[in-house]
């Protein structure tokens, strides 16, 4: 049984992943008074992508664009899907935290290798985004770790069945809060959406991928949207005890993103930094204070 | 093989050497790597060894020691092995340059002095080596001339700073204990009073704090490294600073003992905690320094900083894992940016001297080798999973969280982000993106650089995926300091430590790789084209223009850069500046005429006189 888990967890991830891209498009065209592609339109998309000749820059470029969706894969491997976990005894959170980074680096390498510009600039903004909004993210990962004692996303979960959820407990509901309004950051939805600013910098580092590249680059964008949400859902709604509940409740994260995304434009890389280090680590800042000094 | 044979071959060879240059420079060659590698195997035989022998009894009464044990002899084997390899490297590097002879002489030298220093058994020795190595390193520092002096005497001045006070604690350990050999001094200092044990670490902790430029003291550092001769700077970022850190250990926990360094400080803020937070401090502000440079070799130098703080925090948090934690990264650092600092002396070599990351681009291309061991080593550097660097972090963290300090936690954890920053920086900027015009005909490393570069990123990919050999030996460490064991595999570390599994997430990224490549293999294959055929919104891609290196984390920098100025060194330069001016006006009295002199003798005699006759006091 546990041998299948390894099996059903990153092909729901990916399902669950596809549903969510044809599901936003179809969002945002709804509150746009469109009618929007139908549901499986990213499927038919990326199937196309596959039969599509393409050029190559390289090696590396191979390479980059295969290990972003491993970096993905693997990832969701760690992350517990309403009670679907197969790497638990494997390092827990520390390591999700890191794993988090394989995708971004394979992009980055790719992105370099195509030597052209957009690419390098759409990188050098996903970097400073992500500073920008991991110093809020770790405060808040922080303050969950120490409010439960564990670094293992599975106990976290656990001891948040047993309880109330994190983000209703006093403490964790300001780290909860902070989540959320850097969740549009998380999932590079608008206003963060610097990395790929199609109008601005030729979609960034997909620039120069095309055919199978931009199919598992696509692939691996709908991984990180599981990922980003799952992670939510699991530190600070307390997951779920089954696969159809958790993607409930990813669905409502997934829709407020939505919302965000729809009701406001694209900040500069700057205007984003000043908001991710001012509120939001402010508040994450607190919360962590306030569950080291009261929460334990 | 005994330990005074040992050191006696790595100081005599550095001397044959120098001697050799007179008669052939390829034989000198081949005998420093000799030499090297001769030490090295040396060294490694001393493995599990644990003993010592008096080689010199009749000095000022005292017995000099050398000893080996757990600690000493994963230093001395780090030493070595990193010695041998910049060796190597330098063959190709130091090729037609003047002055080599000296150049190896001196490298075996330090390498020669650096083993001395670990291996001392007692602090009479052990100071001895400390100024050998502290004089030798300077005069390589230096070797290039013009910044080069300056960062040497910038490194001077502190390390003689250094090396005072640590004289002076030497002075006081000997007047209370009555002995300098490590065990007696350990008996006496660890029940002693807690003034005294702060007094102890304090003096000679100046010492190791500017060897491992701890915050702020590491203001010689970034000079020191950029300046110096690259296959040196790999020796002086791998292992020279990491003399601090061994001095750090035994300090803490073999010297004053882990429950006397341990219960010093108030309850609320223990001393070691005031030292875990200078760590962090460490590791912060370098780390966004360097993020700004633009020098491959000054963001390096500040990356070592940074690192070292990581070290730093590490071993003065006190606790099982995070001694272990701190001694393994030490290990890996010195792995990953002796390899670091070799691909910049490669890129350097090659280049005909450029180290401006704003100025190259693309070498990918023309030097792929260099390209991977470099990628492996940024990895390390990162922390990235399955490479040394991740589990030496993960220890750290691990026992920063679960010993209720999130906040020491996330300055390491937001550190580690800074650190993928640079380091993706300094990768594209070099190799990644448009290869510039100038560089078409780039050869690739020698091999004599390859080799030694190779053996080190596969040591980083080894160490990451079977952290279980250095931890061994670390393990071995923390039982001598009387930490409880961590109960190391070859895998990992157990679950009584918290569990950590490196074959398990080595498997999965493997399947995970092998997954993703298939899903790649099933599409229609793409055409190889050549980087001028890049997308330019249907223009002709202008050549040499199509780049974007300079200024790479531009909105970053115009907001941090005000924030980031390195006040430690505005101090020390500001002190360097007063003293000069002091000096200066002390010249003006002093001026070297004999009339003058001969004034100042008769205006004090004459006031001699008035103050007799005024108020007659004798």
């Amino acid at each position: 049984m546990k041998i299948l888990w390894f099996v059903i967890s990153p092909l729901a991830a990916l399902v669950v992943g596809i549903i969510f891209l044809g599901l936003s498009r179809r969002f945002m065209a709804r509150i746009q008074w469109r009618y929007g592609p139908p549901l499986y339109q990213p499927l038919i998309d990326i199937m196309r992508y596959f039969t599509q000749k393409s050029v190559s820059h390289g090696a590396i470029f191979d390479l980059g664009v295969v290990l972003s969706l491993a970096g993905s894969l693997v990832v969701v491997l760690f992350l517990p899907f309403g009670g679907i976990c197969p790497l638990r005894g494997s390092g827990g959170l520390l390591v999700i935290l890191y794993m988090m980074l394989l995708a971004p680096l394979g992009m980055a390498l790719a992105g370099g290798e195509a030597a052209n510009p957009n690419s390098s600039i759409g990188i050098s903004r996903k970097f400073a985004l992500a500073l920008g909004y991991e110093v809020p993210l770790l405060l808040i990962v922080l303050a969950v770790m120490t409010r439960y004692d564990s670094i293992s996303i599975c106990e976290i979960v656990a001891a948040q069945r047993a309880g109330l959820p994190g983000i209703a407990t006093f403490p964790l509901v300001l780290s909860g809060f902070a989540y959320l309004l850097i969740m549009p950051a998380v999932l590079g939805l608008r206003p963060f959406e610097v990395v790929q600013a199609p109008q601005e910098i030729s979609s960034g580092p997909l620039a120069e991928l095309g055919g199978r590249y931009l199919a598992l680059a696509q692939i691996q964008h709908a991984l990180a949207m599981f990922i980003g949400i799952s992670l939510f859902v699991n530190l600070m709604w307390g997951g779920a005890s089954n696969p159809f509940v958790f993607f409930l409740k990813m669905l409502v994260v997934l829709a407020f993103g939505l919302t965000v995304n729809a009701a406001f434009p694209r900040l500069r890389i700057e205007q984003a930094l000043r908001y991710l280090w001012r509120w939001p680590t402010l508040i994450a800042f607190v919360g962590l204070v306030l569950v080291v000094v009261i929460g334990r | 093989m005994s330990l005074e044979v040992l050191l006696a071959i790595a100081l005599g060879g550095s001397l044959v050497t120098y001697l050799l240059s007179g008669v052939n420079a390829r034989l000198r060659d081949g005998f420093a790597v000799l030499v090297s590698l001769a030490v090295a195997a040396g060294v490694a035989s001393l493995y599990g060894r644990s003993d010592s022998t008096a080689f010199q009894t009749g000095f000022l009464g005292m017995r000099l020691v050398l000893r080996t044990g757990p600690l000493p002899w994963l230093f001395a084997m780090t030493v070595s092995s990193i010695g041998c390899l910049s060796v190597i490297f330098s063959l190709a590097y130091m090729r037609g340059r003047e002055r080599t002879g000296f150049y190896y002489a001196m490298l075996l030298l330090i390498d020669a002095a650096m083993l001395g220093v670990v291996l001392s058994g007692d602090l009479l020795s052990l100071f001895i080596f400390w100024e050998v190595m502290s004089w030798s390193t300077f005069l390589l520092i230096s070797y290039n001339g013009g910044p080069a002096l300056a960062a040497g005497m910038k490194y001077f001045v502190m390390s003689i700073t250094g090396s005072l006070a640590m004289l002076v604690g030497v002075v006081l350990v000997y007047a209370t204990a009555g002995t300098l050999a490590l065990p007696g001094v350990a008996a006496a200092v660890s029940t002693a009073s807690s003034g005294f044990r702060l007094a102890v670490l304090l003096l000679f902790g100046v010492a190791f704090a500017v060897k491992n430029a701890v915050w702020p003291f590491h203001a010689w550092l970034p000079p020191a490294h950029s300046e110096a001769p690259s296959p040196f700077s790999a020796v002086l970022s791998g292992v020279l600073i990491k003399m601090g850190v061994y001095g750090f250990l035994l300090l803490m926990y073999v010297v004053v003992g882990m429950r006397g360094f341990l219960s010093l400080g108030w309850r609320l803020l223990p001393f070691h905690m005031i030292l875990s937070i200078i760590g962090a401090v460490t590791i912060i502000v370098p780390t966004f320094i360097a993020l700004l440079q633009t020098d491959a070799k000054r963001l390096l130098a500040w990356s070592t900083v940074a690192q070292a703080g990581y070290i730093f925090l590490g071993i003065s948090f006190g606790t099982s894992l995070g001694v272990a934690g701190g001694t393994l990264h030490f290990l890996s650092h010195a792995v990953f940016k002796a390899l670091l600092f070799m691909v910049a002396g490669a890129v350097e070599y090659r280049t005909g001297g450029v180290r401006d990351l704003n100025s190259l681009g693309g070498f990918i291309k023309k030097m792929p080798v260099t390209f991977v061991v470099a990628l492996i080593g940024v990895s390390g550097l990162i922390g990235v999973p399955l490479t040394n660097g991740f589990v030496s972090k993960w220890l750290i963290y691990k026992t920063l969280i679960l010993e209720g300090s999130p906040f020491l936690a996330f300055v390491a954890l937001i550190g580690t982000w800074g650190t993928v920053l640079y380091s993706y920086k300094f990768l594209h900027n070099i190799f990644l993106g448009q290869l510039p015009r100038q560089y078409e005909d780039l050869e690739p490393a020698p091999a004599s650089m390859r080799l030694p570069m190779t053996i080190l990123a596969a040591v980083v990919l080894l160490f990451g995926v079977v952290p279980g050999i250095p931890l061994r030996a670390i393990d071995a460490i923390g039982s001598s300091f009387g930490f409880v064991g961590l109960h190391a595999a070859s895998w990992g570390v157990a679950a009584e430590s918290g569990a950590i599994n490196m074959v398990n997430i080595f498997t999965a990224v493997v399947v995970g790789l092998v997954i993703a490549w298939l899903i790649f293999r099933a599409g229609a294959r793409g055409v190889r084209v050549d980087q001028a055929d890049s997308y330019a919104a249907g223009a002709a891609v202008p050549p040499d223009k199509y780049q974007y290196s300079v200024d790479f984390y531009g909105p970053l920098r115009r907001m941090m850069a005000p924030w980031l100025v390195d006040r430690a060194d505005a101090f020390f330069m500001g002190l360097a500046a007063r003293v000069g001016e002091l000096s200066d006006g002390v010249r003006r009295v002093y001026t070297g005429f004999v009339g003058n002199y001969v004034m100042y003798v008769v205006l004090f005699l004459a006031a001699l006189i008035l103050v007799q006759i005024v108020w007659s006091p004798w």
